[in-house]
């Protein structure tokens, strides 16, 4: 009898509680002007608090190539691109500056396609313990378009083959540390997240 | 998601990159807003806790020990703030009223239409007049539909303390919203 009473009174808690959280629910939105007044003070605080790190020992930098290639018959590739390619050797002539500071030319490759471009990204940071790409191509999915070490010590490469059309994509250092490309075109995203764009285009033409 | 995690930008952030911030910011304000505006029950009190709180994030943000679970620690952080400036407030005693009448006028209902149209704004009214824990319990059970497990991770008070609080809010809320809601 007395849990039954008990029972009754915690039951008749709830409902009253949701009656009255149900208004209390209602989304509530900072000021259009918040992001800005905050920033604000991050800026004004936060040169001293997060210095930049010495471009000399940060010493990353990337560049990619647009390669064209033939077309292979018969063969599909598993992101539904509809042609396959057949490629060319890629050259890369790597030096590292008198500084330390790695400095990387391509040198230009050659292989045609009907249908997509292979697009070399190189990306080069000689602390770097892992170095990802993710874009729209593989639906920014980490993990699934790994650099490698290639050449020089700190290079890091991939192909990656591309229909023609605007892509945008970026890097992951190291796991954690989001990179857009500082000599492509940026855009952002609804949390003012930047990330890079390349323009593949269509075959016989060549456009970064 | 379209853009870095959280730990990612936190990453660029402590990389000298600090307009990875805003990325946080945008992301994770109106999530605390809701709570900072129902605790304060005022849009211009909330803002500032909110800058508050966002500034004490950006300034400990090497102390964001699991940086995937930014939005649980600043969640304290604002907490926090709330608290701190609602004790603020209380030793004023400038926002809240303190006397029976005073509350019972505020929270006395009108007419039935002005129930339709205005029931938030009786609770809202009502919720101010708790004490800032039991309003605190309240709003992060019932409003922000916590665990109280996850309640006492994020005030660091024991589960039964919470259970109480809430227990108690609810009793007043009844008492002073009897008219406004027969249940």
């Amino acid at each position: 009898m007395g849990e039954n009473f008990e029972a009754q009174n915690r039951a008749d808690d709830d409902a009253f509680a949701e009656r009255i959280a149900a208004p209390l629910r209602v989304p509530e939105h900072a000021h259009r002007s918040f992001e800005k007044r905050v920033m604000d003070r991050v800026r004004a605080e936060g040169a001293a608090l997060y210095p930049a790190r010495d471009s000399a020992t940060q010493s990353w930098w990337r560049t990619k190539r647009v390669i064209r290639l033939s077309p292979l018959a018969g063969l599909a590739l598993a992101a539904g691109i509809t042609g396959i390619v057949a490629f060319s050797s890629i050259a890369i002539e790597s030096r590292i500056g008198a500084r330390g500071q790695p400095v990387v030319s391509a040198a230009q490759p050659v292989a045609a396609s009907d249908t997509v471009q292979l697009v070399r990204f190189v990306f080069v940071d000689a602390r770097a313990s892992s170095v990802e790409l993710v874009g729209d191509f593989n639906e920014w999915t980490r993990g699934s378009t790994a650099l490698r070490l290639s050449g020089a010590p700190g290079v890091w490469a991939a192909s990656v083959p591309l229909s023609p059309g605007k892509h945008e994509y970026a890097f992951i250092v190291n796991g954690t540390r989001w990179v857009a490309d500082p000599l492509a075109v940026k855009t952002s995203d609804d949390f003012g997240t930047e990330s890079s764009v390349i323009r593949v285009s269509t075959p016989g033409k060549t456009e970064t | 998601m379209t853009g870095p995690s959280d730990a990612e930008l936190i990453a660029a952030v402590l990389g000298g990159d600090i307009e990875s911030f805003a990325g946080l910011v945008r992301r994770h304000q109106d999530a605390c807003a809701r709570f900072a505006v129902r605790m304060l029950g005022s849009r211009v009190d909330a803002d500032d806790v909110l800058q508050s709180a966002f500034m004490r994030a950006f300034r400990a943000l090497r102390g964001c020990k699991d940086p995937e679970h930014f939005g649980g620690w600043l969640y304290q952080i604002v907490v926090n703030e709330c608290r701190t400036y609602a004790s603020r407030q209380r030793r004023r005693e400038q926002r809240f009223p303190t006397s029976s009448a005073a509350i019972e006028g505020a929270v006395a209902p009108g007419s039935d239409e002005d129930v339709d149209v205005d029931v938030g704004g009786h609770i809202g009214r009502a919720l101010s007049t708790l004490p800032s824990e039991q309003r605190e319990a309240f709003l992060l059970k019932h409003v922000e539909e916590m665990s109280y497990e996850e309640m006492a991770e994020l005030t660091g008070v024991s589960v039964s303390a919470l259970k109480m609080r809430v227990k108690r809010a609810c009793d007043t809320m009844r008492g002073l919203l009897d008219g406004v809601y027969h249940g």
